[in-house]
């Protein structure tokens, strides 16, 4: 339970290049982006990765794997590694969704002030300055992680299974990140 | 035994080795995700090489130069000359490597080492040396991979030891 009553705001997102156009989409990129006559409403997120169908497909069932499979790490705790690697990489847009979910799964919007407030060096309480100085090193300079942050994880009661879907969970965001900031940037939800 | 075991020290029957079996998703979504950046169906004119060749000097930019050797055999399977080792080797570019090339090379190196930094100028320059809208996408998953994939292999070296 949490006093902080610090909100998040929805943001949406525009590419910096043309997405691609439903109504001229190859099969392939249809599939892709799971067009049918039911549902063509599709986000421009997926239009733009749309370019490379085989990409997009493959990354997205990673991901949703990464984020939502069952047992192992809570699900919180995942959101938690996402919001870390996209404070990292300034990626406002994944920031912003992330910190939002994180906050419905674990009621903890005073995690997410410090964050927004004043970043990610804390101090937070130990078993989540434990994940989030792991999930920083290893966004920012995966070259210095070492062994006494991951004991660190241990010593603070996560599993070695729920380590890798931690390990895993910040490093599908150095890849979403990857794109969502550099392919595009947020914007307001109402100025769309 | 797959690529990112042998990379990250793990042992045959571990602890750690049988909790990644428990995650298949994980296991064969990242080699799935592998060949469709690496090898995929539709390169849209990246071919193979090169991106093996882009892959192996980000691997080494990230520090990992034993996953830049698996991308530098790439390389040499697929043909290699002066151009792609220079690229593989995390080293300046022959001077008369080609503005396309050049501008692959500039933006793997910047979201590897700096994504906060990148902004629509760096697009806007992938456009200028010729890069189609599918070629952008194409280079950036393929970013985007090699740096999951190195951290993947970081954090899971260090949590194999352990108990």
């Amino acid at each position: 339970m949490s006093a902080s009553r610090f909100k998040v705001k929805a943001l949406a997102w525009a590419p910096y290049i043309e997405p691609v156009d439903v109504a001229t989409a190859t099969q392939e990129q249809l599939a892709a982006m799971q067009v049918t006559p039911s549902n063509t409403k599709v986000s421009p997120y997926v239009r733009t990765l749309a370019h490379d169908p085989e990409s997009y497909v493959a990354r997205t069932k990673l991901f949703n794997a990464i984020m939502y499979a069952k047992g192992g790490l809570d699900r919180a705790e995942r959101e938690l590694g996402a919001l870390v690697a996209s404070a990292v990489n300034r990626c406002v847009y994944c920031a912003s969704v992330h910190a939002r979910r994180y906050v419905e799964l674990s009621d903890r919007s005073d995690v997410v002030e410090e964050i927004y407030m004043r970043g990610l060096d804390g101090p937070f309480e130990p078993k989540i300055q434990a994940i989030v100085d792991f999930c920083r090193t290893l966004s920012e300079t995966p070259s210095h992680v070492g062994q006494d942050q991951v004991q660190a994880l241990r010593d603070h009661g996560l599993s070695k299974a729920e380590i890798v879907d931690l390990i895993h969970s910040a490093a599908i965001f150095g890849w979403a990140n990857r794109l969502m900031h550099t392919l595009g940037h947020s914007t307001p939800v109402d100025g769309r | 035994m797959d690529q990112i075991d042998i990379l990250s020290g793990i042992k045959p029957g571990s602890e750690l080795y049988r909790i990644r079996r428990k995650r298949p998703d994980y296991v064969e979504g990242t080699e799935l995700c592998r060949q469709t950046v690496l090898e995929p169906g539709h390169g849209f004119g990246i071919g193979h090489a090169m991106r093996a060749a882009l892959a192996a000097r980000m691997a080494r930019l990230i520090g990992r130069n034993d996953l830049a050797r698996t991308y530098d055999l790439m390389v040499e399977e697929a043909g290699g000359d002066e151009t792609l080792a220079a690229i593989a080797s995390a080293a300046g570019l022959p001077a008369d490597a080609d503005i396309f090339t050049q501008a692959l090379v500039r933006h793997a190196d910047l979201v590897t080492k700096t994504p906060r930094n990148n902004t629509r100028a760096d697009i806007e320059r992938l456009e200028a040396a010729g890069l189609s809208n599918p070629q952008i996408i194409a280079l950036s998953e393929l970013i985007a991979f090699v740096n999951f994939e190195a951290r993947v292999i970081v954090a899971l070296e260090a949590l194999e030891p352990v108990a």
